[in-house]
């Protein structure tokens, strides 16, 4: 315990905190990031997930969600059934051409920044499904940030996803995309 | 058929062994080609399927299922055929195959094949006699283009609703993707089952989705 104290919190009376007012503490009680690692921290923390399942992909998203594989240790247990609560579509399941201006029409609706993970080999390319009424990859229609193989995925690969799509929404720069919008609002040049 | 208290369900099934079948299908094709002149399908490969000709095939349905020694009560399921380059074939391009089972006597099973030609594809619907014929109708209507008349609803069930062609017909190229651009409401057939069940629409939404030719869809053919 010791070697966790800083020397200033030796000054607390009771030892219990650590927090004290006064320009002494300031140091402590103060971090200085940048405001892309804070932002992209908590998005890449609080993933909703909004599950657009079509098929046997979704099944094993349902245990995905279970206390067995627990995607709450990735900050995102929170299954949001309506698209403008949420902010990661998981495509879990063959899609019709039927189906497909359903699934556009929700992507739409969700909540920028938003993000797609496409289940299996059916969202991916269309599986075995190589005929007239089946989308050959969802990515024909909608973008795609992670794409998981397998027909249905372990609950393994979900979560592998998911940590890669964390990753990727580290590297995100929310400061540079506020520029570009702001640039394109603008016209400039 | 209904069943009544002189013969309930449980009590009177008879076991459905091989003889009984052999039996009911030796007098069934007797019966019918007594009185509606019924064939014996050549192609036919295993149990008995009878050959009618289309203008008859709702009397032979009717009689099948209302008949006390047949009872077929079921209609499992009513499809299309397309015979185009089926090796050694001359008859007709197409068929409509009903798979017909009671329900009351379990060894009552038949199926009724009838011939369609290409260029006057019309089979009168049944959708009356069998209410199961309804959707297996529409289906057929779908996937092969066979019309039904007099059917109360002859709309595309499996594909959607801007698809061209017949997709399962031999001649469609089984790779040939349609995509479909504006959204496919259901809201009319969801309103016409709700008035068949005794509610009053009040008032008609308007279309809340907007057609995908106002988004960015990505489109190919």
């Amino acid at each position: 315990m010791a070697a966790l104290e800083h020397p200033a919190a030796e000054q607390t009376p009771s030892g219990a905190s650590s927090l004290r007012p006064g320009p002494e503490g300031v140091e402590q009680n103060i971090f200085t990031t940048s405001l892309d690692a804070m932002v992209s921290w908590g998005r890449s923390n609080s993933l909703w997930p909004f599950p657009f399942g079509t098929a046997c992909c979704a099944i094993e998203f349902m245990a995905l969600a279970a206390s067995r594989y627990d995607i709450a240790r990735f900050g995102a247990e929170f299954v949001r059934f309506s698209p403008r609560h949420s902010d990661m579509m998981i495509v879990a399941g063959t899609i019709t051409y039927k189906q497909a201006p359903i699934l556009r029409r929700i992507w739409e609706q969700m909540i920028e920044p938003r993000y797609v993970i496409s289940v299996g080999a059916c969202a991916c390319s269309g599986g075995f499904y190589d005929c007239y009424c089946t989308v050959p990859g969802i990515d024909e229609i909608i973008p795609v940030d992670v794409y998981i193989a397998g027909c249905p995925p372990r609950p393994e690969a979900y979560l592998e996803a998911i940590m890669q799509l964390q990753a990727k929404i580290m590297d995100e720069s929310y400061v540079k995309a506020r520029a570009q919008r702001a640039h394109e609002r603008i016209h400039i040049g | 058929m209904k069943p009544s208290a002189a013969t309930p369900y449980h009590q009177a099934a008879e076991p459905a062994t091989a003889e009984a079948r052999a039996a009911f299908e030796k007098a069934a094709f007797a019966a019918l080609a007594e009185r509606f002149g019924a064939t014996l399908d050549p192609l036919d490969q295993w149990g008995l399927t009878a050959v009618v000709d289309r203008s008859r095939i709702r009397e032979v349905l009717q009689f099948l299922r209302d008949d006390p020694s047949f009872r077929m009560d079921t209609l499992l399921d009513s499809c299309g055929v397309d015979y185009l380059e089926y090796p050694g074939h001359d008859l007709p391009r197409f068929a409509v195959v009903y798979i017909l089972k009671s329900m009351v006597a379990v060894s009552h099973r038949l199926r009724l094949k009838v011939w369609v030609e290409e260029d006057d594809a019309v089979v009168p619907s049944v959708h009356d006699l069998y209410a199961s014929a309804n959707w297996q109708e529409r289906e057929t209507w779908d996937q092969y283009g066979i019309v039904f008349e007099g059917h109360p609803n002859l709309k595309r069930l499996l594909n959607h609703a801007d698809f061209e062609g017949h997709p399962l017909r031999k001649d469609y190229p089984a790779q040939r993707r349609q995509w479909l651009l504006a959204n496919d409401p259901m809201i009319d057939q969801l309103e016409a089952r709700l008035r068949v069940l005794g509610y009053e629409i009040l008032e008609s939404p308007a279309p809340t989705s907007p057609s995908l030719e106002e988004t960015s869809f990505g489109r190919k053919k």
